[in-house]
């Protein structure tokens, strides 16, 4: 922390840095994968009409969608992440703790179920129904919070673990009655894996991905001051219950646009906003940024290494992250630990 | 004066029959320092919660500045009364000048960053309650104390023209204590601050408030409707701490005597006869 | 509030600007049959297909497979594109096919769809049942140009299965059910999975092969398609026959010992009180493919009344 408190400079300056660390590492991956690639060829070939060139539509079609994708869904996984550890007050929590997860899941298993074929913007049906089922639940599990717990944070977990208990229940009914392939195609979106996506999909996504991280951004001094409590918040002018509603609204349409794409791709919204607050302190104006650019990256380097570990082959994403991420938990905790005092 | 602050027959309960408070008057000029004293219980906390708006009595009206305290959004209140917890929330990853910084946030507006001005009030604040040393610790590495502090210099940061603070010298040591009732009595006048502190000190009451609010919380007569039970007094320190009083309303045996020009009150022992508390 | 506005529109202009520079329509190429074009660079996605190809006399002309094809040998030694289960759309772009042909599955959809998307030629075929894997076969006849081949293949098919519960003493294929039975069906229970107990029940591709072996599927109706049970559904189904598939490599050196003790503790069944359990080659069985008859033959080897297993 430079002085006691953050500045716009040194803001820019680490977030500055950390993306050319992350375009650096997006090329990088560019050039890697089972099938060996010269980007010079490629952008040769750009100029020819035809583009039929192998390098080029291996790039340009496979490869760069691949990790752009893997790069907003990373960004979009952690930024969620930190929003529900503050909003939640629980550094434990993770994105999927309000219902996305299993809301997600259940549309997914409904579009695998049924065969359904048809794309929407390029979409799969999918990914479609995954975004449906996400955002749905979500509305529920806000629902359902209000009702329990009226505006509460406790509301809201109880309300998430119901939902989830019991759509992965249902989840789980389908699946036994599921052909093999179905059931495969359901585990294999569960466990998160990053998909080669169309133009718009990925364009829409992007546009969709970084607007809420810039509403989160601008949300971020009153996310700051709601970790005091309702009730200095509210007498230091801050109406708390609609900071949460709008933070919510924003992490959650985030998080179902990367599980749609995705699948649910764990450990990046736990581990993610934890090691960025050990580095460079809790402050929600630096925090989301710099997640935003670090989880980018985490995931990016992640889908990398599934993508060529066992080439041609392709390991979920979800495996790598968790393998990963768990080990690197475990050490921030204990790092944490020494540093700061036991985690609360 | 403009009363800045007024209530008028406020009654207030929080299971319905029983009442905490009960036909509550009292007007406090602006500019005024205000002390309120009262066994545990006695709806001191309460008092200020009905203030800020964060409860709705039963019946009566509460007014700041002219204006009914319903009529006030949450932004609105906020320019206009800060409050010092007695027990807050203490998130303990914010360092002490965010923490301060904290109070500046609703007057952003589009910005995200807060501009030199805020970094002057803050560096301002901390300085006069004494905790500009500790701008870069964490809050989780501070004693009571020293975050009380904070926190009083949050409020302060705040630059609203009420302050209520609710029994904010409970971990001071007596340097520190005196400090915060100086500091307090500082601002008062060239800011035209009205204060209102709730404490348990009577002697530093009667010595700094002008005037006092005692709630007996039912265990003694107070100006009230006839009945003897949430009554209260109000008025100049002189006036509403008498010894027999004390003794009555906090069920204790006092000696007093004059020391240094001022008033001062000592509990010996408790009084033997049970206090009735509904 | 204005910054809020702004980032609205901000958004609405970025989708404006998306579904103008790429409007959402797909380049759907999806459609069998023969353009005039002789494929000449041939990617499988599914094991099943791939012995098609072959049968259908194409081999020289498929270019790489999954892993998990491994017949006839070969298609081992082709260029691989990924697993069945996921197919590696680099490696498949890296084949420089000009037909690619997969199953109707979620996975193989997608993959069909991006393919197409980018101007491959992509034939995605659906094959549950021993009709539809006929019309798949006469489909790629014509799509490789040797309809007189595929006739061939299916028209032997045909003949085999026709011929392979006759031992049994069965009219075998499932339309000359109607009363042509020349004696009880043996009941059959096919476990695929032994701890937790599952076994194929009715809607399934296999109970079409049992019936064509001559049989009867001792499952009565389930809900699921491979539904797991447990010891009082066992005793219930009566079943005089108990087949395990099990993987080829696995098939030499499987511990027999084992299973039969994990029956034993079955006694009130027929079949192990016959001591009638067999264990076949699960690729033959479990594939839809032209081995279709292999399997069933086998199958129809474990029903005869003196019992032989393949």
């Amino acid at each position: 922390m430079d002085g006691a408190h953050l500045t716009p400079r040194g803001l820019l300056l680490r977030a500055g840095i950390s993306l050319l660390v992350l375009i650096a590492v997006m090329i990088g991956s560019l050039r890697v994968g089972s099938e060996p690639v010269s980007i010079r060829r490629a952008i040769h070939s750009m100029a020819d009409p035809n583009q039929t060139d192998l390098d080029y539509q291996i790039l340009v079609h496979v490869r760069l969608p691949r990790v752009i994708v893997a790069a907003v869904v990373g960004a979009a996984l952690a930024c969620a992440g930190v929003v529900c550890q503050v909003l939640l007050r629980n550094p434990l929590a993770d994105p999927y703790l309000l219902g996305v997860s299993s809301g997600a899941g259940l549309g997914a298993i409904i579009a695998v179920l049924s065969g359904l074929t048809w794309t929407l913007a390029g979409g799969s049906a999918i990914a479609v129904c995954a975004f449906a089922g996400a955002l749905g639940t979500m509305g529920l599990v806000w629902w359902l919070g209000q009702w329990v717990g009226r505006w509460g944070v406790a509301g809201l977990v109880l309300a998430g673990v119901i939902v989830n208990a019991f759509l992965s229940a249902v989840i789980m009914c389908l699946v036994a009655i599921a052909k093999g392939d179905q059931v495969h195609a359901t585990l294999f979106w569960l466990m998160g894996n990053i998909n080669e996506e169309g133009l718009l999909v990925v364009w829409l996504a992007v546009g969709c991905v970084g607007a809420c991280i810039v509403g989160l951004f601008f949300l971020s001094p009153r996310l700051n001051v709601i970790c005091f409590g309702d009730d200095q918040a509210r007498s230091m002018g801050i109406d708390a219950n609609r900071v949460r509603l709008a933070a919510f609204v924003l992490s959650g349409l985030m998080t179902a646009v990367a599980v749609s794409l995705a699948g649910l791709v764990g450990f990046v919204g736990l581990v993610i906003p934890h090691a960025v607050r050990l580095v460079w302190g809790g402050d929600c104006r630096q925090l989301l940024p710099m997640c935003a650019v670090v989880g980018a990256t985490f995931l990016v380097i992640c889908d990398t290494i599934c993508r060529v570990i066992v080439a041609p082959a392709q390991l979920p994403v979800g495996i790598v992250t968790a393998l990963i991420g768990g080990p690197v938990f475990i050490g921030l905790l204990v790092v944490h630990s020494r540093k700061i005092g036991p985690l609360s | 004066m403009k009363p800045v602050i007024e209530m008028e027959q406020v009654s207030f309960g929080y299971t319905p029959g029983s009442d905490l408070l009960r036909g509550l008057t009292f007007k406090v000029e602006q500019g005024a320092f205000v002390g309120i004293a009262g066994p545990n219980g006695s709806g001191k906390t309460t008092l200020l919660r009905l203030l800020t708006g964060l409860l709705h009595p039963q019946s009566g009206l509460i007014r700041i500045d002219g204006e009914n305290v319903d009529s006030y959004g949450i932004s609105a209140m906020a320019q206009k009364v800060s409050v010092v917890c007695q027990d807050p929330v203490v998130p303990l990853g914010f360092s002490v000048a965010e923490t301060v910084l904290m109070a500046r946030v609703a007057r952003l507006g589009q910005r995200v960053f807060g501009d030199k001005r805020d970094m002057e009030v803050m560096q301002q604040c901390l300085q006069m309650t004494d905790a500009a040393h500790l701008a870069d610790r964490p809050l989780g590495r501070l004693s009571g104390g020293e975050r009380q502090r904070v926190l009083i210099a949050r409020a302060l940061a705040q630059d609203t023209p009420i302050l209520l603070l609710d029994e904010p010298t409970t971990f001071l040591d007596l340097r520190h204590q005196l400090e915060v009732y100086d500091l307090l009595k500082a601002i008062q006048g060239p800011q035209d601050k009205t204060i209102v502190i709730i404490t348990h000190d009577l002697n530093l009451a009667g010595r700094y408030c002008e005037r006092v609010l005692v709630l007996c919380g039912g265990s003694g007569p107070g100006s009230s409707d006839g009945d003897d039970r949430a009554g209260f007094f109000f008025g100049r320190p002189e006036e509403v701490f008498t010894a027999s009083r004390i003794e009555q309303v906090f069920g204790v045996q006092i000696v007093s005597g004059r020391i240094a020009g001022q008033q001062v009150f000592v509990p010996i022992k408790r009084r033997p006869e049970v206090i009735n508390r509904v | 509030m204005a910054r809020w506005w702004l980032l609205a529109l901000g958004f609405a202009g970025w989708v404006v600007c998306g579904l103008t520079v790429c409007p959402p329509g797909d380049a759907a190429a999806v459609a069998p049959g023969n353009d005039g074009h002789r494929a000449e660079r041939i990617v499988s996605l599914a094991p099943n297909l791939t012995e098609i190809l072959f049968a259908l006399g194409a081999g020289d002309r498929v270019v790489a497979v999954t892993n998990h094809c491994n017949y006839p040998s070969s298609a081992r030694a082709k260029a691989r594109v990924g697993t069945f289960w996921q197919p590696n759309l680099e490696a498949i772009i890296g084949a420089r096919p000009d037909l690619v042909v997969a199953l109707d599955m979620a996975q193989h959809g997608l993959v069909a769809q991006r393919l197409a998307r980018m101007g491959y030629r992509c034939l995605v075929l659906d094959i549950d049942t021993v009709a539809q894997l006929m019309e798949v076969i006469e489909t790629l006849g014509h799509t490789l140009g040797c309809p007189d081949k595929a006739d061939s293949l299916r028209a032997s098919l045909a003949q085999r299965l026709a011929k392979a519960c006759l031992p049994v003493g069965m009219a075998c294929l499932p339309s000359d059910r109607a009363g042509q039975t020349a004696g009880p069906r043996p009941r059959v229970l096919w476990v695929v999975q032994r701890q937790p107990l599952r076994v194929a029940g009715q809607q399934t591709f296999v109970n079409e092969m049992i019936e064509l072996a001559g049989g009867q599927n001792a499952m009565g109706a389930t809900i699921y398609q491979y539904p797991p049970i447990g010891a009082e559904q066992v005793l219930a189904c009566r079943a005089e026959v108990i087949i395990e598939p099990v993987a080829a490599e696995d098939l030499q050196g499987m511990d027999r010992r084992r299973a039969i003790e994990f029956w034993n503790l079955f006694q009130g069944v027929p079949a192990v009180a016959n001591q009638r359990i067999y264990f076949v080659d699960a690729d033959i069985v479990s594939r839809l493919g032209p081995r279709l008859a292999d399997g069933v033959e086998a199958m129809a080897g474990c029903l005869r009344p003196e019992g032989r297993e393949d």
